[in-house]
């Protein structure tokens, strides 16, 4: 198959789109001189959105101290602009490209569950590095591959036969879709986030997170490719991919390594032990981000 | 208080002779028993005081240390403090790593060599069911093509009583929980509720007694492909793990894998491995 299902999705006029105030908050966040009131009114037009929004802030995930958070505008004080886009951006995503899939043999919850398992071992890794990623290594993981959403979504049987063929001659999945669809996930997931106008952290990670030396932002990205494996090596993955890997021999290793992080001093045994409970936190984070939030709290009392 | 000091019953070990008995084995397997073990051993010895006949440890423990036929009592010591909990195809991921990954990479390379020889070590064998499930693998794997290939599966324990259990082969139907039913018709013959290992497989393993604390025997033990050596660490402290440790990685041929037990790690204990995730388990491989 040559490029066409690449170019057909390109085309494609009903691609989901994220909500008009994400973008905009987006588009907030690269402002340099963007104030608390700026975010905090910009999401509160999309009440059911600043409902989520609060709604995650106050999960086990983000929650800081005791008290609820009631506010945007308390959230942001207390979390930070950073982490109020990132939970903005996360809920966006997943609000139009639901855990739950359309129908069939749907690979889109277990899709979620490897992309939190992803952003979960993310954070941890960042926090035992000392990365400071403030977040984006979260989003960055929850977000690392929307391409195969959109291949599974339009290109469902190719998409299937993708991962059997992955599984059967046991090779990555990347390299199968190129086999069956003449695309990769890297290649739409890229196009999409470009397409959505996503930080150029997430578009980056999109794309490179397969090859991470060819990434811009290649911290972020070598520390998603790292999670990533991790995530499939614990059997958290949507098919394919049951490769044996050994991390020291990973060029998003030596990048990190080369960049000053302490990748030596990681206990990779125990940090592979842990993960073996993310499960409960990867359900628990679903369940969260799946319940509406509740709209009276979204009114703005600032 | 009444003031009278009343002597310790015979079945309570004091803490001096429990630092005497601990250090003894320590010096004699590399085992160690930290201070929170204590009562652990108190409970195993005491079937080994009462088997000597003797009133208390201490008496127990001048034995072991001068009379001439300790050899014997020191073995019967090792049986009482080895747990032999251990089934077939014990933590499956790992089992399919060595099935599916290291075994025909391993395999690969050699027949690549033209060197058609397989050398694989279950290092703390208990009662068999880890070298009998090395067996049953690889003639799987090798089905009619087994007698091309030199390939001897060598499994070791420090209990003779463990060992004598494997050498009868004979299982309950609790062992083998984790056996697949065509595998489980294969290669066991079944006898009312117990199942016997079949000859096909027994003849594939070596079982032998040894001390990991006897370098120089366990220093002979080389060139090996794979070695399994789980749930064995747990019983050294850190200076003896270390040394083993470094004992098994010379033991191993390079491009050799060794798997420990499904929670054990080795950060902290060695850096010459490369640490290789496997779908759902890790192993070790030297270089």
């Amino acid at each position: 198959m040559d490029n066409s299902v690449f170019e057909t999705i390109k085309n494609i006029e009903e691609l989901p789109t994220l909500p008009a105030v994400a973008i905009e908050v987006i588009g907030l966040s690269r402002r340099p001189d963007v104030s608390i009131k700026d975010v905090s009114e910009c999401i509160y037009k999309d009440p059911p959105l600043a409902a989520k929004v609060l709604k995650m802030a106050n999960s086990s995930f983000y929650r800081r101290g005791s008290g609820e958070v009631d506010t945007l505008h308390r959230a942001i004080l207390l979390m930070g602009l950073n982490e109020i886009i990132n939970i903005t951006t996360s809920v966006s995503v997943l609000s139009i490209l639901p855990p739950k899939g359309s129908e069939g043999e749907s690979v889109r919850e277990s899709f979620w569950n490897h992309c939190i398992a992803t952003g979960l071992i993310a954070k941890r890794i960042d926090k035992e590095l000392g990365m400071k990623s403030m977040g984006r290594e979260f989003v960055g993981g929850l977000l690392h591959d929307i391409g195969k959403i959109i291949l599974d979504e339009y290109f469902h049987d190719e998409f299937m036969e993708a991962r059997a063929f992955s599984i059967d001659v046991d090779c990555p999945m990347f390299a199968a879709e190129m086999e069956v669809l003449g695309t990769t996930h890297m290649e739409v997931g890229h196009f999409l986030a470009q397409k959505w106008n996503l930080p150029g952290y997430i578009a980056d990670i999109n794309h490179h997170h397969h090859h991470p030396g060819e990434a811009q932002y290649k911290d972020i990205t070598s520390l998603i490719t790292i999670s990533d494996l991790l995530a499939k090596a614990k059997e958290f993955s949507c098919g394919g991919d049951r490769m044996s890997f050994s991390l020291t021999d990973q060029e998003a290793w030596h990048i990190l390594k080369q960049m000053g992080h302490p990748v030596l001093s990681l206990d990779l045994e125990r940090i592979t032990f842990e993960i073996e409970n993310i499960g409960e936190e990867v359900r628990r984070y679903i369940a969260t981000i799946s319940e509406p939030g509740s709209q009276e709290s979204a009114h703005d009392r600032d | 208080m009444t003031g009278i000091k009343t002597s310790a019953p015979a079945s309570m070990m004091k803490d001096e002779t429990f630092r005497l008995l601990r250090d003894f084995i320590y010096e004699q397997s590399g085992i160690y028993f930290s201070d929170m073990k204590k009562p652990q051993l108190e409970n195993r010895l005491l079937l080994r005081l009462k088997a000597n006949n003797l009133s208390d440890f201490d008496k127990y423990y001048y034995m072991l240390k001068y009379d001439p036929q300790a050899g014997k009592e020191l073995r019967c010591l090792f049986d009482s403090v080895t747990t032999n909990e251990t089934s077939f195809f014990r933590s499956p991921p790992q089992i399919q790593a060595f099935q599916e990954k290291a075994l025909p990479e391993i395999m690969a390379r050699k027949q690549d060599n033209g060197e058609k020889s397989l050398r694989l070590w279950s290092a703390g064998c208990s009662t068999g069911d880890e070298p009998y499930t090395m067996a049953i693998i690889l003639q799987e794997i090798l089905r009619n093509k087994l007698c091309e290939w030199n390939v001897k599966i060598f499994a070791s324990d420090i209990s003779e009583k463990a060992l004598r259990s494997a050498k009868t082969a004979v299982y309950n139907e609790y062992t083998l929980r984790s056996v697949p039913p065509d595998i489980k018709q294969k290669y066991f013959i079944k006898n009312g509720s117990q199942y016997t290992i079949k000859d096909e497989i027994r003849m594939l393993v070596e079982l032998q007694y040894l001390n990991f604390n006897d370098s120089k025997r366990v220093r002979l033990m080389r060139g090996f492909d794979i070695i399994f050596c789980r749930n064995v660490l747990i019983y050294f402290d850190d200076t003896a793990k270390k040394r083993f440790v470094a004992q098994l990685y010379d033991n191993l041929n390079h491009g050799g894998y060794l798997f420990i037990g499904h929670s054990e790690s080795l950060h902290n204990i060695s850096r010459a491995f490369k640490l290789v995730h496997f779908p759902g388990a890790l192993g070790y491989k030297k270089e």
